[in-house]
């Protein structure tokens, strides 16, 4: 079934990548490595084999407009958490818990959140990470994070409600596809981690003034009060029902 | 009683009665598009009123702080004094966070409501002799407005309002020659200007609604003065009105449609946030948002502004920024052709005299047609000024979205003015056909309405009437303004 | 005529008619509630009945127990929506001295006050009250030739007592115009003239570019594909003078013959300000390396010295000419090619 699954997926690829990708995972299926040895260089070694064309040979991300990309690592300091990912493949990612036994993903995903995860996520301030985040993301992003418009064909900058702290910080570092990335001399760990911060709170915003239309600022007021109006006209026309003028 | 006392009083002070008669007498006409300007007016009064509580916790002032109060995720930001506030009365005054947002719904719907006023006074033609005056003071109105409305959302110092003030200042700097003079004007000198937000207070709560309130006092009073226009109907006449007095019904409806107002207002500030600055965070020079519009009103600059090509004309070594273009010179013919409306079609129409029925649009399909082309117009580049946040919204490109837009700001007009003459036409003839038909039946009809004997409803002065008017005597307070029964128009 | 009379009086006091019909219309509410208490008090009879005196246009004949029976729902109506309305009001008081002043409660109750006493008024008018139709006549707004003479009389014989017109007409010319000049002076007060600093540009050859925080930039801060904010030492945060520096692929950089020198290792800066309408252009695009503005969406190409690709931008991004010190160290060498920001009249 994962593999029905996974050459679906893999119909979507150009065809050499394709054959190639066909041809290391078949190789894998194939060969059922499953062998046991030293944890520590196992993770390692399991990660340069299977995870590194992904997801970069650091974890620092692919940057391929195509599907097959995978996102940064570098922040993902929670072994729970990429232990499910390795294990049910979440997004496009495929599901490696009949490839892997339960040991070696235990050892890759400790790999990951040890040695790959350089990014802190502590020591960040939600007020600098505001302020960082409109001059840098707002641009792209908007205010509220439910993704904005790019003025070139194909892509609008996503929203990020449902993003990790993880995911956001290692997408910060990295620049996949036609993002830019921020190396710490723009912005460096405590920044960063201020910004992402700052994402994590605005992903749920306090909204004390009712429902927040959406987010998309005048445009929904605009159709709103519009609304009102009409409503307005038909309460006139209750008012003077029957009226000649 | 006391009534009777009171207005014994006063009449003796101010020889009232008679205007009270005639005031309590005068006739409005029964039609809810007569009521428009009214929400328009009720919207206005809900704006004063909400202003006045906003003014008195606003401070308007761009000196900057360190904020440390009770949203946290400012904490420790550079804000103005003004951002500072504009929190503190959302998130710290008690039903401070209500009153604002009923004052920004209130405005929002005050210009839907003086659009649809003007639109029905135009495809009406209620701008005809002798009410040209009230078509200009209207205009006006609508002017004021629209820049009341910018300088309010603009006083709070947020991102958003920040990024349209850089705009503004932009757009007047565009102006040929005298550009660089008006900018530094408004703004007090280069942006940023800490100028600006005192002024535009100033301007914002004093100069403007004063403005306004004077040129509405001019405008009712010219309607009360010169009377509402009529429908065509049964004697509905140049020489005639015909409607439901002031007093009792007509003050009972209006009173009514101005709490309808205020409720509907009272429900959107309540339950639908508007405007939410803390999220927008405060305006900062090298801080900038995706998704910055106006508000809807300013929408159609907008949209010409993210439309219109940039091209690059140069007169000499002087420059006409691309700005000019869509910003200025287009608003500008745009109200300089609504302005002379009335004037230009006087010049090809054939009207004598005082015109006190209106024509009802299909009886103009020219005008109409016209009309049509201009709102399609207007809405293809308020679309446009939102192009970014439909794109979004559909997940398309914003690219492809504006490339259309581009097509069907030019195409749309005309095709739609072309689409409504025929329609306004056929319309035309199949109601002149209908009145032919039967001339005969309508003339009986006509003389049943008017047959009976004892009508009081006659072409008679009014202090002959026997309407309800006759029975209300200043001081007769058990006497029911209801005195009449009769009508069957259930609900 | 009495009846032109009568108009000219209700005319003449329109303005003074506003504030009593505002006051009456308060008191009518009061009456109004008068009845409804009048009506449920049942010995008393409210008003009489007055015979029908004839139909009026547009209006249809009804039967007392049709009449009777809409009063009777119409009081039903209205009871109930001014109870709820008293009910909206008084839930109001209750939350907001309970503290719970959450926008939702008290709009809510605030709105089911205003409409329910909004409604009530209504149905009173639609069912309790007469439909009557009334037909008046209209005057005629042009003044009687003989009431224009009369008017015209009163100012040309006044015209006519004042000796010397002619100077008074020149004082008052130059009084006027003394004035209009004396007002546009203190007008002046509001702004100050165009100065140096809309022509200036901003860098001099030599300044370090630094970030937001202070912290300075060298040739190994950015990869390429990044970019980041820089300002002046001495004009950090400024409006006018933030540039964006982006680090592209060397051999992508298409820029003209005699700006070559001026992109160490890839290393590019634009002004930030946009020269359409004056935002940030702060979305840069790694891919294609456009940068782009967020609010009327120009795209500037940066690596063809940010000429406008795309949307209402007509001219370039000012760009800054740039050098790397013996440390890596970045630096301007020299301000930018134009004032930054919108364009205007003579911006050269």
């Amino acid at each position: 079934m994962a593999k029905r699954g996974l050459r679906r997926r893999l119909g979507m690829v150009p065809t050499l990548l394709r054959i190639s990708l066909l041809g290391m995972l078949v190789s894998q299926f194939a060969a059922g490595q499953r062998v046991e040895g030293d944890p520590a260089s196992d993770g390692a070694r399991i990660f340069a084999q299977k995870c590194s064309m992904c997801h970069g040979e650091r974890g620092e991300g692919i940057a391929a407009a195509v599907t097959i990309a995978g996102p940064s690592l570098q922040a993902e300091h929670e072994v729970g958490r990429v232990m499910t990912a390795v294990e049910s493949g979440p997004s496009h990612m495929p599901a490696f818990s009949r490839v892997l036994s339960v040991s070696q993903i235990r050892a890759v995903s400790s790999y990951v959140s040890t040695q790959l995860a350089v990014i802190p996520l502590t020591g960040g301030d939600v007020g600098e990470g505001g302020k960082l985040f409109r001059v840098y993301c707002a641009t792209c992003h908007r205010t509220a994070v439910r993704g904005g418009a790019l003025a070139f064909a194909g892509r609008n900058a996503p929203a990020l409600t449902d993003k990790s702290a993880a995911l956001i910080a290692g997408a910060i570092r990295w620049g996949p596809g036609t993002m830019p990335a921020f190396p710490p001399a723009a912005l460096d760990d405590r920044q960063l981690a201020s910004v992402v911060e700052y994402v994590k709170f605005v992903q749920h915003p306090p909204d004390p003034g009712g429902s927040p239309l959406k987010y998309y600022g005048p445009v929904s007021e605009g159709f709103a009060s519009a609304a009102a109006l009409l409503m307005l006209i038909g309460v006139a026309g209750w008012i003077e029902r029957g009226g000649k003028g | 009683m006391i009534v009777k006392t009171l207005s014994h009083w006063i009449d003796s002070r101010l020889h009232a009665a008679k205007f009270v008669r005639s005031a309590l007498n005068h006739v409005f006409p029964d039609h809810w598009s007569f009521m428009l300007g009214e929400i328009a007016l009720y919207s206005f009064m809900i704006l004063v009123v909400t202003g006045t509580y906003l003014a008195l916790f606003f401070h308007a002032s761009a000196e900057k702080v360190i904020y440390r109060g009770s949203y946290h995720a400012l904490d420790g930001e550079t804000v103005s004094v003004a951002y500072r506030s504009m929190l503190h009365i959302s998130l710290d005054v008690p039903a401070g966070l209500l009153i604002r947002q009923m004052h920004h719904w209130a405005a929002l719907i005050f210009l839907w409501a003086i659009l649809a006023h003007l639109a029905r006074i135009f495809f009406t033609a209620a701008y005809r002799k002798p009410r040209e005056m009230n078509w200009l003071i209207g205009l006006t109105l609508l002017l004021l407005a629209l820049v009341n409305g910018f300088f309010g959302y603009s006083l709070g110092d947020d991102l958003l309002s920040g990024t349209g003030l850089r705009i503004g200042y932009a757009i007047l700097l565009s102006v040929p020659v005298i550009g660089p003079w008006l900018a530094f004007l408004f703004m007090g000198g280069t942006i940023p200007n800490p100028a600006a937000i005192p002024r535009m207070y100033a301007l914002h709560i004093f100069l403007v609604p004063g403005l306004i309130a004077g040129l509405l006092v001019l405008h009712l009073g010219m309607i009360w003065r010169q009377l509402h226009t009529n429908y065509p109907g049964s004697k509905r006449t140049n020489r005639t009105i015909v409607g439901s007095r002031l007093w009792p019904s007509y003050t009972a409806k209006s009173v009514g449609l101005l709490l309808l107002v205020f409720a509907l207002v009272a429900a959107l500030g309540g339950f639908a946030q508007i405007d939410p600055v803390w999220i927008y965070g405060p305006y900062a020079p090298s801080a900038i948002m995706a998704g910055a519009q106006p508000d809807w009103y300013l929408g159609w600059i907008e949209g010409a502004m993210r439309l219109f090509p940039g091209i690059k004309l140069h007169i000499g070594h002087w420059l006409i920024p691309e700005l000019f273009f869509p910003a200025v010179l287009m608003p500008s013919l745009v109200f300089g052709a609504l302005y002379l409306y009335p004037f230009v079609e006087k010049l090809f129409s054939s009207d004598k005299g005082d015109q006190n029925v209106l024509r009802l649009p299909y009886e103009q399909p020219f005008k109409t047609a016209f009309g049509i082309g201009v709102f399609v117009f207007m809405l293809v580049l308020l679309i446009a000024g939102g192009d970014d946040v439909i794109a979004v919204a559909t997940d398309s490109s914003v690219v492809e979205l504006r490339r259309i837009l581009r097509i069907l700001v030019i195409v749309a007009p005309p095709i739609a003015a072309m689409l409504t003459y025929p329609v306004c036409a056929r319309i035309r003839r199949r109601k002149a056909a209908v009145a032919a038909t039967t001339p005969q039946e309508i003339a009986v009809l006509e003389e049943r309405h008017e047959g009976s004997a004892t009508s009081s409803e006659e072409l008679l002065p009014p202090h002959l009437d026997e309407g309800p008017g006759s029975h209300l005597r200043l001081g007769r307070t058990g006497a029911s303004p209801t005195s009449e029964m009769g009508h069957s128009d259930i609900f | 005529m009495s009846e032109n009379e009568e108009r000219r009086e209700g005319g003449a006091g329109a303005f003074l008619n506003l504030g009593w019909r505002l006051l009456e219309l308060g008191w009518a509410s009061l009456k109004l509630l008068g009845t409804v208490v009048d009506r449920l008090l049942p010995a008393k009879v409210a008003f009489e009945p007055i015979p029908e005196s004839g139909r009026a246009a547009d209006r249809k004949m009804e039967s007392e127990s049709q009449m009777e029976r809409r009063e009777w729902w119409g009081t039903l109506f209205v009871l109930c929506a001014f109870l709820l309305a008293i009910l909206g009001g008084i839930g109001f008081v209750i939350f907001f001295w309970s503290g719970s002043t959450g926008t939702k409660l008290l709009g809510g109750s605030l709105a089911v006050f205003l409409g329910g006493i909004g409604v009530t008024l209504v149905v009173w008018a639609r069912w309790l009250m007469s439909q009557k139709q009334a037909v008046e006549p209209r005057h005629e707004l042009q003044s009687s030739p003989s009431e224009r003479e009369d008017a015209s009389e009163a100012f040309c014989g006044g015209v006519r007592d004042v000796r010397r017109r002619r100077l008074l007409k020149w004082m008052g010319l130059t009084g006027a115009g003394v004035l209009g000049a004396m007002v546009v002076s203190l007008m002046r007060s509001l702004g100050m003239s165009p100065d140096a600093s809309l022509y200036s540009r901003i860098w001099k050859g030599g300044q370090r570019l630094v970030t937001l925080d202070g912290k300075g930039v060298s040739l190994s801060s950015l990869q390429p594909g990044s970019m980041v904010t820089v300002f002046p030492e001495n004009k950090i945060g400024s409006e006018r003078a933030q540039t964006v520096l982006i680090r592209v692929k060397e051999q992508l950089l298409q820029l003209p013959e005699e700006r070559a020198s001026w992109a160490p290792a890839g290393y590019v800066a634009y002004s930030r300000v946009c020269t359409h309408a004056g935002c940030p252009v702060g979305e840069f695009e790694a891919e294609q390396s456009l940068l782009l503005c967020p609010c009327h969406q120009s795209t500037f190409d940066v690596l063809r010295a940010a000429a406008p690709t795309g949307g209402p931008a007509a001219r370039p991004l000012p760009q800054l000419p740039l050098y790397a010190d013996a440390d890596g160290n970045l630096h301007a060498g020299g301000e930018f090619t134009a004032p930054p920001g919108p364009g205007f009249w003579d911006i050269l």
